[in-house]
């Protein structure tokens, strides 16, 4: 990012390589729109060109990455009047929520994919950024603004959910 | 967390989503442009000049050689009007009216041969001595020099249709010694009265001839 904001375009070619396929299913994947997933996933790498010049290493570049999408996300939950935050515990749940029945005669997959979509947005958050970004709790954390033990508890209780549906079969 | 390897793989196993190709364009020429390099158009251009050169020689040969055509093809032309010009007579040639330029006109009026030939004289002098009695007239204009007797056909042909003819006289076609020697024997024979007038038209064609005194005692009138 350093080089690029140095006038290296090709630099840039090698980050958007490394991150434009898990950015996008991160996106795409919190969402669950395509349409919305590509306005935002331009308007992340718009806001990476934007900032080349201010960019500053204080943490790994995908963590910044993630941090843009996140915010971008958020955004787009307030316009949409929902939100991310407080969604940890079981309660917050949503009513389509119970993947193993959803997915209930699919596939293994096909009932993970169910259950990523109905967990809570901010514990797919957490799994996608872990997953996709290949982010640390800490990570995640700093990504979405909570604190670590926020941040690992959410990504438990994604991983516990996700796993209760795939083993459902 | 030891699900979380299970369920990692169980992840990687779902489609994996990428974003469309007009995206992944949109977003690096943004790069690109942002930091003030084009790669792409900067190819294009190249290629364009490298037909360009080429193209642009391609079309001054072609000019060149249209145009040398185009003067050869004039050179000719000019030939054409001119060279028939040269042996024609004179009405023929004002009948080409397609002929632009004075210069040309000029050119095929007036051939070689009648530039050398004398002014034509308005009255004839009489008829020199007979011919068969006198060397044979040399043709003003080395060029044409007719043998003897054709010569002589020729200044024959001529005096008969001298009267009808006055733009050249027989005389005007004799040196100025045969000339005066014609005259001579004109005194001779006691044709004076043509005498005088040949000698006075001898003067008026060779004004500052001076004849020697010996001819002017034979042909003056005494």
């Amino acid at each position: 990012m350093l080089a690029y904001g140095g006038g290296d375009a090709g630099a840039f070619e090698t980050l958007y390589a490394r991150h434009r396929g898990g950015l996008f299913r991160f996106i795409l994947r919190a969402v669950k729109d395509r349409g919305i997933a590509e306005e935002l996933f331009q308007e992340a790498w718009v806001r990476v060109i934007d900032s080349r010049t201010r960019y500053a290493p204080k943490a790994r570049f995908t963590t910044w990455l993630y941090t843009i999408a996140h915010n971008l996300l958020v955004d787009h939950w307030r316009k949409k009047g929902l939100s991310l935050v407080s969604l940890d515990g079981e309660d917050a749940v949503s009513e389509s929520a119970d993947p193993a029945r959803q997915a209930e005669g699919r596939a293994a997959l096909a009932r993970l994919l169910h259950a990523l979509e109905a967990l809570p947005a901010a514990q797919r958050e957490a799994f996608l950024l872990h997953q996709e970004g290949g982010l640390s709790v800490p990570e995640i954390a700093a990504v979405t603004g909570v604190g670590e033990e926020a941040a690992k508890s959410r990504l438990r209780y994604a991983l516990a959910k996700l796993k209760a549906a795939v083993d459902d079969g | 967390m030891a699900e979380d390897g299970d369920i990692s793989r169980h992840y990687r196993e779902l489609p994996r989503e990428e974003p469309p190709r007009h995206l992944d364009d949109a977003i690096r020429a943004a790069a690109r442009r942002a930091v003030g390099t084009r790669p792409a158009p900067l190819v294009v251009p190249t290629g364009r000049q490298r037909w360009y050169f080429p193209l642009a020689a391609a079309a001054v040969i072609v000019l060149a050689v249209a145009v040398t055509l185009h003067v050869e093809r004039e050179q000719p032309d000019e030939q054409l009007v001119t060279a028939p010009a040269a042996t024609a007579a004179k009405p023929k040639l004002e009948q080409l009216r397609s002929e632009p330029r004075p210069e040309r006109r000029r050119k095929t009026e007036s051939p070689p041969e009648l530039q050398k030939a004398p002014e034509p004289v308005p009255t004839l002098p009489p008829a020199p001595p007979p011919v068969a009695t006198q060397e044979p007239p040399a043709v003003a204009g080395a060029a044409a020099r007719p043998s003897a007797p054709k010569a002589s056909a020729e200044l024959r042909r001529f005096d008969e249709g001298a009267r009808g003819a006055p733009a050249l006289s027989a005389s005007a076609l004799q040196s100025p010694e045969q000339w005066l020697q014609g005259i001579a024997d004109l005194r001779k024979q006691g044709r004076h009265d043509e005498a005088d007038r040949s000698l006075a038209e001898f003067r008026k064609r060779h004004p500052g001839y001076r004849i020697p005194e010996a001819m002017l005692e034979k042909v003056e009138k005494r």
